[in-house]
């Protein structure tokens, strides 16, 4: 037995170039990365639909391949396509068949109905799937990811093109089965979605991880954005122009310090304001330094 | 008894496919042209059969042979179940509206049991052919088997490999005609030919193998 929900040791493959995390249980980790840095591919590997060259995938100390281990893990595709022609509350039956299949002694319905709650569906379980709209489908997706108690969920894209209201739902449900105990990896092209949400932050880019660590210490940083009122010719060192002035990390020196910088440069500073840095930025960092 | 599970979840699939899409109005529409070409001196037992095969590659392609059917197989695969078990599950859908169709054809026509075994048997047979047939190449399979089905499978091979040149064409249509699920192979089911029994039995096992082999494949078309 083990500690961990889900680790990845050396999974290499599909354009992961050895990539090893370990999840414990209750924890939200979030991949971040561009378009290609294989988040989505990553998250296949640990669902089991993409077998890894090399490396093993584990679910509660159990090898993946396992029964017992893939009754743990649920998966949500960022484009997860349901059976046509059915309600909401027959394609979690017919997940929960599936289910109720290998774990007899639980009743389908019972099953169908947590899913509903946990995932917010309940209203809509008598909508047909081909008219539900992205939020509700993001829900749905959820829905038969945690369907069946599972313990590890891994969610690709599920915070993404979700209107403010639809993405605080969403983020709260699953802090909610976080807090339960469930273990999540959840990925975003928008680093901003996962801000809220998790506790820690990998950062990919092709294939490895380039950044790691729990969010407030990669969000720890402060920056100083100076406003001005004429862009300068050269930014002082460790500045950067940005559209109304300057901005600079402050990394250890006082925001005296870097103003006094800016004076002795002979600019004219209109105001300042020191901010946190964002997640947008880590990973823009990451990407900036090869 | 898993399995069976399994597969008794996936069959129920059906349902509400049967009365919400065209699968339900295209086997009654099915149903009633063999009837009525029986009125016209259809023979009774190719009712049963072309009810039994034809209605079997119309549930194939209802079930299973859109696209958005085929992303929804590697949903399904993330929850406890096997592609085996999803592929003879989807059979099973496909079958038992095939032979209540070719029973309800048989009662109509007045055809003997002999008749209902055989249009089962072609619908078991050409089911299995049918899913993997959808699963691999989608509906458009499913029309081009249909179409063959119901002219050319009704024919013996000798009658149409006469049509053919000589040459590696009537070799290769021979061999297709001979091997291949075809209603004249399964004419002699009705007088309890055993050699009929098992190329049905053999393509019916054959069929859902090599359907369970396409649905493991969409395992890692994961969206």
């Amino acid at each position: 037995m083990t500690d961990y929900a889900l680790t990845l040791c050396d999974v290499r493959g599909h354009g992961v170039a050895g990539i090893s995390l370990a999840l414990l249980s209750g924890e939200i980790a979030g991949l971040v990365g561009p378009a290609g840095a294989g988040k989505s591919t990553l998250l296949r590997i640990a669902a089991g639909c993409l077998k890894p060259v090399s490396g093993e995938v584990r679910v509660w100390g159990a090898k993946l391949e396992a029964p017992a281990a893939r009754q743990l893990i649920g998966y949500a595709g960022e484009n997860a396509v349901f059976p046509a022609a059915l309600s909401v509350r027959e394609i979690l039956l017919y997940y929960a068949r599936l289910h109720c299949a290998v774990n007899g002694e639980r009743a389908p319905q019972r099953l169908v109905r947590e899913a509903l709650e946990l995932s917010g569906l309940t209203g809509d379980a008598d909508t047909r799937v081909e008219t539900l709209g992205r939020a509700d489908l993001r829900r749905l997706g959820l829905a038969q990811a945690v369907l069946g108690g599972r313990r590890v969920l891994l969610l690709d894209e599920m915070l993404s093109g979700l209107d403010a209201i639809a993405g605080r739902d969403v983020r709260s449900r699953i802090a909610g089965l976080a807090a339960s105990g469930v273990a999540v990896l959840i990925t975003s092209r928008d680093p901003a979605a996962l801000e809220r949400l998790a506790a820690r932050v990998l950062v990919l880019r092709e294939g490895r991880i380039v950044r790691a660590g729990p969010l407030a210490t990669l969000l720890g940083e402060r920056v100083l954005e100076v406003i001005l009122d004429c862009p300068p010719a050269e930014p002082p060192p460790g500045f950067r122009v940005t559209a109304t002035g300057l901005e600079a990390p402050l990394r250890g020196r006082t925001v005296e310090a870097a103003l006094a910088l800016c004076r002795a440069h002979r600019l004219a500073v209109r105001a300042s304001r020191v901010r946190v840095k964002s997640l947008e930025e880590v990973v823009l960092e990451t990407h900036d330094v090869r | 008894m898993r399995f069976l599970r399994c597969v008794y979840a996936e069959w129920l699939l059906l349902l509400p496919r049967f009365t919400r899409t065209r699968l339900g109005i295209s086997l009654l529409a099915l149903g009633a042209t063999l009837i009525w070409l029986n009125s016209r001196g259809l023979e009774p037992l190719t009712v049963a059969l072309q009810a039994g095969a034809l209605a079997a590659i119309i549930g194939a392609a209802g079930l299973a042979g859109s696209e958005r059917d085929h992303a929804a197989l590697a949903t399904a695969l993330t929850h406890p179940t096997t592609p085996l078990a999803l592929a003879a599950g989807r059979w099973l859908a496909v079958v038992v509206p095939a032979s209540a169709l070719t029973i309800v054809c048989a009662a109509v026509t007045g055809s003997q049991l002999g008749a209902v075994f055989a249009g089962v048997a072609a619908a078991a047979a050409v089911g299995a052919c049918g899913l993997t047939a959808v699963l691999l190449l989608g509906n458009g399979a499913a029309l081009a088997l249909f179409l063959c089905m119901a002219v050319a499978g009704a024919v013996a091979p000798e009658r149409l490999v006469d049509l053919a040149r000589p040459g590696v064409v009537r070799l290769t249509a021979a061999s297709a005609l001979e091997l291949g699920p075809a209603l004249w192979h399964y004419r002699d089911i009705a007088t309890g030919d055993w050699g009929a029994i098992l190329h049905a039995a053999a393509w019916t096992g054959l069929g859902i193998l090599l359907a369970s082999a396409c649905v493991a494949r969409r395992r890692s078309a994961l969206h």
